[in-house]
């Protein structure tokens, strides 16, 4: 039976990308860049909200929050799955009420003056049944497809703004986004780059190769070094795996330091963050907020009489609090971190928050 | 006897406070009385709620012709209210009780002459002379009112929810003086099966702290009173600092009992979490800029602003604390940045 079969196909895909995430989440720091994990999950819920059977948005909802919470569960530290999967959520329900007729959009967000105005019946449960929301619904995800895709590209065109000639700049570890970034600002622009090397994987190295082939002049210089050469740097721009709801970051570990260094020199730190990294999540949780990988990069088996005496951690993520951060650059433009909340509310739904 | 509260007359002065005819007085009367019966009757109820539910109350029994009486009438009601009691609390009840009244007055504007007035949705000051059929809108109003109200008991419930998670086991949690809303979340929190100590100030001239404190041990949470002064000396003990809050200002900032401004500036020196839990009704259109610019009707009890005379000698039971030092805000509307208050005070108010 054809329906079985996709059936079939459809869960054998998710599957694959379950496992795919878990394995990839074991590595040093991550093998494919975030920017191609929002690609593939938009694709995989496209895909599913194609080849599913559902009748009314209401079960489209249900399946895709299914899966997204499986897809969540395989690996918490990759936010991006969670966020694709809600900005698809809040995809289905604007193409519903716009179905539906009703031009309340900025409604859907609690509000005090929702509250002294609602005449009771605002319960909505999307029971509905429209011919042409799958079709819209698609549509919309291939408009976000094309969002994501030009991500990287938005961002670096903003780096002739925030670049000047002969300035010093710091950055931490390696980020595609800021690499772009740099990149894109050394066609026109003459200036220095230092590195931080950002042990213990040393993904600084491969930056500075990388940048150096663009002939920007690139320093490297170990993690220790970072206050002692701060007072030389004219901004710090740095890459992030994740944007707080409180406009906080959870970067590389190694970058709140740098973070303090260049709020006690009074340097701007500027976070160059796609809006996918954007998650609406809290830095409280302190179970599923760090991720320890495998310590025998900072203490290798080799030292094994001291092993049984000493504990060794090897925390991949920083905590950065939105104090210390003077702007984000998205695909949508700079904003303070004050305004955050404000691009969380047009990006997800309260009620998404907990998948 | 109806009285008329039509503009024509009533014997208003130009300069704006009415002359209450006998009526008037005696329905005011029974307003404040119906008030007190609600706190009486439920302590726990949250005094912008028995605000609101009382002056439901007055919109039932309303007698005017028109629009513009009603809001007088409101008014002079709200005003009553908060000679009996001057939280900043019941101030903002109030003032959202006129703005939801103006609110679905716009939408549903009965027969009017002037049909301006209904389309521009700035229309609030020209609501004046709809002489229409009110008892339509009157319905809608007492309708809505009913739904509002269930809505904002829940309230207290929804900000508990949201507040425990960020509660983390073995933490040691600092308030200040007695919060029904506080009291919620730690309640949430340790049927959570969470394992957290408290420190309560003893906040004087009240002692509502120890309040407090009694409250938390028939819970069974470990609890413990320390003097105002001692701030300072428990702050590097604590994980995180929660308090309520009396009113949320538009700045994002919060009144509420005094020594709350002192904890806040000891938790930002220590950088500890400093959180506010607050159910969205208290949001109020202030923007102070310093302590001195809270109104003084919040700042002392009712009976002090009738009895003394010179308001310099007496102590504030309340203070400011700026946005500044403030973590984050729990609100039934979300758990939000103190920016993003104002943006929700616009929604409603603009």
């Amino acid at each position: 039976m054809p329906g079985a079969d996709k059936e079939t196909e459809l869960s054998e895909r998710i599957e694959a990308f379950l496992s795919e995430l878990k394995r990839c989440g074991s590595g040093a720091g991550s093998l494919r860049g975030s920017a191609e994990t929002a690609r593939e999950t938009t694709s995989l819920l496209r895909r599913i909200t194609a080849q599913a059977r559902w009748s009314n948005a209401g079960d489209l909802m249900e399946i895709i929050r299914k899966e997204g919470r499986r897809m969540t569960a395989g690996q918490p530290s990759e936010t991006t799955v969670g966020n694709m999967v809600r900005r698809v959520l809040k995809i289905i329900r604007e193409e519903y009420a716009r179905s539906r007729g009703s031009t309340e959009e900025a409604d859907q967000q609690e509000s005090l003056h929702k509250l002294l105005t609602s005449g009771g019946s605002s319960e909505d449960n999307f029971r509905q049944h429209f011919t042409h929301l799958k079709a819209n619904v698609i549509e919309a995800i291939n408009e976000l497809l094309t969002e994501l895709e030009g991500t990287t590209d938005n961002i670096s065109m903003q780096a002739l703004e925030h670049i000047h000639s002969n300035e010093v700049i710091m950055t931490i570890g390696r980020s595609r986004t800021v690499e772009a970034f740099l990149k894109d600002a050394a066609r026109k622009r003459k200036f220095h780059v230092i590195v931080a090397e950002c042990a213990p994987f040393c993904q600084g190295h491969e930056m500075a190769t990388s940048l150096s082939k663009e002939d920007i002049e690139t320093t490297v210089i170990p993690d220790a070094a970072i206050f002692a050469v701060m007072s030389r740097v004219n901004k710090v721009i740095i890459g992030t795996q994740t944007v707080l709801a409180n406009g906080g970051l959870r970067a590389v570990n190694g970058t709140h330091t740098l973070a303090l260094a260049a709020k006690h020199h009074s340097t701007p730190l500027i976070v160059c963050a796609p809006m996918f990294k954007l998650s609406p999540q809290f830095p409280n949780e302190e179970d599923t907020f760090h991720k320890f990988v495998s310590p025998h990069e900072v203490l290798p088996f080799t030292e094994g009489e001291i092993l049984s005496k000493v504990n060794a951690h090897c925390p991949v993520f920083d905590y950065v609090p939105p104090e210390l951060i003077t702007l984000f650059i998205s695909n949508i433009g700079g904003n303070a971190p004050s305004y955050i909340y404000r691009l969380m509310s047009e990006l997800y739904h309260p009620e998404d928050h907990e998948l | 006897m109806r009285f008329c509260s039509s503009p024509a007359g009533g014997g208003k002065h130009n300069s704006g406070l009415p002359v209450n005819t006998e009526n008037e007085e005696e329905e005011e009367d029974k307003l404040v009385e119906y008030f007190r019966a609600q706190i009486r009757g439920d302590p726990d109820v949250a005094s912008a709620v028995a605000a609101i539910r009382s002056l439901l109350e007055f919109l039932r029994r309303d007698q005017s012709e028109t629009i513009l009486g009603l809001r007088e009438n409101m008014t002079q009601a709200i005003r009553r209210l908060e000679e009996t009691d001057s939280s900043v609390a019941v101030s903002s009840g109030g003032e959202l009780f006129l703005r939801f009244i103006s609110l679905t007055s716009l939408e549903h504007p009965v027969r009017q002459h002037c049909t301006q007035s209904s389309c521009s949705a700035r229309a609030q000051p020209s609501i004046a002379s709809l002489l229409a059929d009110l008892s339509q809108c009157k319905n809608v109003m007492i309708e809505r009112g009913e739904l509002f109200l269930k809505k904002i008991s829940l309230s207290r419930g929804k900000v508990g929810k949201l507040c425990h998670t960020f509660i983390k086991d073995g933490a040691k949690i600092l308030t200040h003086s007695s919060s029904r809303v506080v009291l919620k979340v730690l309640e949430n929190a340790a049927a959570d099966n969470k394992r957290f100590t408290v420190y309560v100030t003893e906040s004087q001239p009240d002692s509502a702290g120890k309040r407090m404190a009694q409250k938390l041990r028939k819970l069974n949470i470990p609890v413990m009173v320390v003097l105002d002064a001692a701030v300072g000396y428990i702050m590097e003990k604590v994980d995180l600092v929660i308090v309520g809050a009396e009113g949320v200002v538009e700045s994002g900032g919060v009144i509420n009992k005094i020594g709350t401004y002192q904890m806040a500036v000891c938790s930002k020196a220590h950088n500890k979490p400093f959180y506010v839990v607050a159910e969205s009704f208290k949001f109020v259109r202030l923007y102070p800029l310093n302590q001195q610019d809270v109104p003084d009707r919040f700042k002392y009890t009712a009976d002090i602003l009738k009895t003394v005379k010179d308001l310099n000698q007496e102590h504030p039971m309340i203070d400011y604390t700026p946005p500044s030092l403030i973590t984050l805000l729990f609100t039934d509307l979300g758990v939000l940045t103190p920016s993003a208050v104002s943006d929700e005070l616009i929604k409603l108010y603009l």
